[in-house]
């Protein structure tokens, strides 16, 4: 029966298109209840809280909160700091690096710290950077002749540099991916073949030639990472400062203020942030147009070498350290974890032990299966949805261009006022606090990077192979299964195993739509963060970083060795 | 018997083919030519009824007296072979034949589907390929395998899209040959598309040659 009426659906093209007519509504409806649900309680419009009359005494409120002005300048600081320095060391880091051996290696490190949620490595940051942290138990005290941690902030420190680091550290790598992807497109060996053999140094022609070329192409993502950066608020509660702390993380205390009255001011506030996030990224792309602008007469005038080489080659350095930082912090959580003693200057524990773990257990087990039902519910729902889609787009491009239309936004969207939209009508429809709520919530967010990244694989398939298996077996669904299907494995499986990290780094989502009756991995891990008891949060946030990353080795390594395990297998047989 | 009657293709609205009619009779080949744009592909995708859309099409396609135009891909037992072999590289030679098999239709069991591959790819002398991938097949041994795994399907009609344009010439020869005696053992009508003239003639019988009708006006 249910294999009769899949048959149906991708028979006739008419079925396929109404039911992504459906899901391009439900993708657009909770968008625009969750923009409808920021907006108008900015002007005190809230049926749900009785207000009912419109006025623009939550802005009022908004001017005259004393955090507001210190907020909105960390949060620029930080957002476009963070964006520029990442956007200079991914450049800087290709520009050196390309066509050599050491590429290759930093392509291998690319995926794995894609797939370690950010909580993970900014509690990771923090075990290493504070003044009780590794860094310092290294140099103490024979260097820095401390006995006990000094009193001086490192992390968390008010001008949110360590929040700046945590970022970089996390979206350098994010960018090092979409260049190198982007740089496929562009025939750059032959470029630099061409400028190289003028005459420039390889730095030269990367900044002349390439950059003009690439910049177009990386453009989204580039906003993207500022967006993200400008709204981030689990990174900032792990490791931003507090008092003031970032405008995200201002509003999401506001949002959870026991006086109902301030979550007015804090959705004016998401209104403001939105309007800061497009304020930023047309200054960010003004920028880039007058250095362009300036720059423009410099490309052509035959200089072959380029005073700006050993700032490339720092920028490439930084990078190498900063992915040593990152392994680091994934090092130390374990260590953490294991701890039974472990005294200030001393630079490994003393004393080792499974009795935290052990003792946490059943919490872990508990969170560990909910967040892991959460990210493979959520992500088969995005894969199903994505193939569909595709599916639907490849027979008629132009047929889903509201869905390609929607997709994004909710990832550019800020989401602390975009969820309390969402909250809203969750609570209206009586389904906060539910399982399906969360997965619902992360689904929105899952989607887009599982359709963006199977979009490609899945359009340039063969279609010839699809219709040679139609007219071999005259099943179409047999066809599509064991052939069409069968043959977008590897993309189907990395697909897959970026949504589980997307849906394991999800913190807002859950805690929105799950009211704290729902807690995964993350929003415990988060929540501890500050608490000081690094064995606990170790505990998880290693929970936290191992399975996305298991995941992802598997999705990897599984469909490679499946052909090879089957021959095997059947070669044993005869 | 293949028919085809007062076939018209257009893209938007841009026709490409008009009033086209001819028949193929059992085992033998209909040769079609023309230059590229002159609407081949478009032709075989309206007999195998993959046409995209975009495409419109009207005319009759009949075989056997049945009308087939009205029917989709899956119901009109047609096998189509391309310039690319498109041997399935996830499974083995043996496998890529048995997906072709349909035991139930042909009244066969399971290891009498089984030695029917293994008796196909005997004739080929590739038994002890049978459970390799077929990428590690010569283009000739790729073409020959593809082409009785479509005949393995047993469809009423076969439509080749230069199946032998991506072969070394001392290849095409006996590839052709092959072809060749295959179709005749089948029994079935052939068209087959080609830019070589002597496909033309090496497949002997009747061709049709197409003109560009975009560019004549």
């Amino acid at each position: 029966m249910l294999k009769a009426s899949i048959t149906n659906i991708i028979q006739k093209w008419d079925a396929l298109i109404t039911l992504s007519r459906i899901i391009t509504l439900l993708l657009i409806l909770p968008i625009v209840l969750g923009l409808a649900g920021t907006i108008l309680p900015a002007f005190d419009f809230l049926p749900a809280l009785s207000h009912y009359q419109f006025s623009i005494k939550p802005w009022q409120n908004l001017l005259a909160s004393p955090e507001l002005i210190g907020s909105i300048k960390l949060t620029l600081i930080s957002g476009l700091l963070a964006t520029l320095i990442s956007f200079i060391i991914a450049f800087a880091t290709i520009s050196v690096f390309y066509e050599s051996r050491w590429l290759i290696s930093i392509r291998h490190t690319l995926a794995p710290i894609l797939a370690i949620p950010h909580a993970a490595i900014a509690i990771g940051l923090v075990f290493i950077l504070s003044p009780s942290g590794w860094i310092v138990r290294l140099l103490s005290p024979w260097l820095t002749e401390y006995e006990r941690p000094p009193i001086w902030v490192s992390v968390q420190d008010p001008y949110a540099l360590s929040l700046v680091l945590a970022l970089v550290v996390k979206e350098t790598p994010y960018l090092l991916f979409v260049i190198l992807a982007s740089l496929d497109q562009i025939k750059t060996c032959e470029l630099i073949k061409v400028g190289t053999s003028m005459g420039y140094t390889r730095i030269t022609v990367w900044r002349k030639v390439i950059l003009p070329i690439l910049y177009p192409l990386i453009r989204l993502p580039l906003l993207v990472i500022l967006a993200f950066s400008l709204t981030v608020v689990d990174l900032s509660l792990v490791i931003g400062p507090n008092t003031p702390s970032t405008f995200a993380v201002t509003l999401f205390h506001w949002f959870n203020d026991t006086d109902l009255d301030q979550r007015f001011t804090a959705t004016a506030g998401a209104v403001l942030l939105m309007f800061i996030i497009i304020i930023s990224a047309l200054v960010w792309e003004l920028v880039y147009q007058v250095v362009i602008y300036f720059d423009k007469g410099r490309w052509s005038n035959g200089k072959r070498t380029s005073l700006l080489t050993p700032f490339f080659h720092g920028a490439a350095i930084t990078y190498l350290l900063c992915m040593l930082l990152a392994v680091l912090s994934l090092i130390v959580l374990p260590i953490w974890a294991f701890t039974h003693r472990w005294r200030f200057p001393d630079i490994l524990p003393s004393s080792w032990s499974f009795k935290k773990i052990e003792q946490l257990s059943p919490l872990l087990f508990d969170l560990a299966c909910v967040s892991l039902i959460i990210a493979f519910i959520s992500t088969l729902f995005a894969l199903l949805i994505s193939v569909i889609m595709l599916e639907q787009k490849r027979n008629k491009p132009t047929s889903i261009k509201w869905f390609d239309r929607f997709i994004y936004l909710p990832i550019i969207l800020p989401q602390v006022g975009f969820l309390f939209g969402i909250q809203v009508f969750l609570i209206w429809s009586n389904t906060s606090g539910s399982l399906i709520a969360v997965i619902s919530l992360h689904l929105l967010y899952v989607l887009p990077y599982v359709y963006l990244t199977l979009s490609g694989p899945y359009l340039a398939y063969n279609q010839a192979y699809y219709i040679q298996a139609i007219c071999l077996t005259k099943s179409p669904i047999q066809s599509f299964f064991n052939v069409k299907l069968a043959m977008l494995k590897p993309a189907l499986f990395s697909a897959f195993a970026l949504g589980i990290a997307v849906s394991f780094a999800q913190y807002l989502p859950t805690l929105t739509a799950g009211e704290g009756r729902i807690n995964t991995l993350t929003t415990e891990a988060v929540a501890l963060a500050a608490s000081g008891e690094r064995k606990k949060v170790g505990n998880m946030a290693m929970l936290q970083a191992l399975f996305p990353l298991v995941i992802f080795m598997l999705a990897q390594w599984l469909p490679r060795i499946w052909t090879e395990y089957r021959l095997r297998l059947k070669n044993l047989s005869h | 018997m293949l028919n085809v009657n007062h076939c018209n293709i257009s893209l938007k609205k841009t026709p490409l083919i008009s009033d086209l009619s001819f028949s193929i009779k059992k085992g033998k080949v209909l040769t079609l030519m023309g230059p590229s744009g002159s609407g081949k592909s478009s032709l075989l995708n309206y007999l195998s009824g993959t046409l995209d859309t975009g495409f419109q099409a009207n005319g009759a396609i009949e075989l056997d007296g049945i009308r087939l135009d009205r029917m989709c891909t899956q119901n009109r037992n047609v096998g189509i072979l391309y310039q690319t072999p498109l041997l399935f590289p996830h499974m083995t030679n043996l496998e890529n034949l048995l997906f072709a098999i349909d035991a139930k239709e042909q009244g066969l069991t399971r290891l009498e589907r089984l030695n029917l591959a293994m008796s196909k790819l005997a004739e080929l002398g590739l038994e002890a390929k049978a459970k390799e991938l077929p990428t590690a097949l010569s283009g000739g041994q790729q073409a020959r395998i593809a082409l009785l795994r479509t005949l393995l399907s047993s469809p009423n009609y076969l439509l080749l899209d230069e199946p032998f344009g991506k072969l070394d010439p001392e290849l095409r020869q006996s590839v052709r040959r092959f072809t060749l005696d295959q179709i005749e053992i089948a029994n079935i009508p052939t068209l087959l598309v080609t830019h070589d003239d002597e496909d033309k003639i090496a497949m002997g019988g009747d061709f049709i040659e197409l003109v560009n009708l975009s560019q004549r006006g």
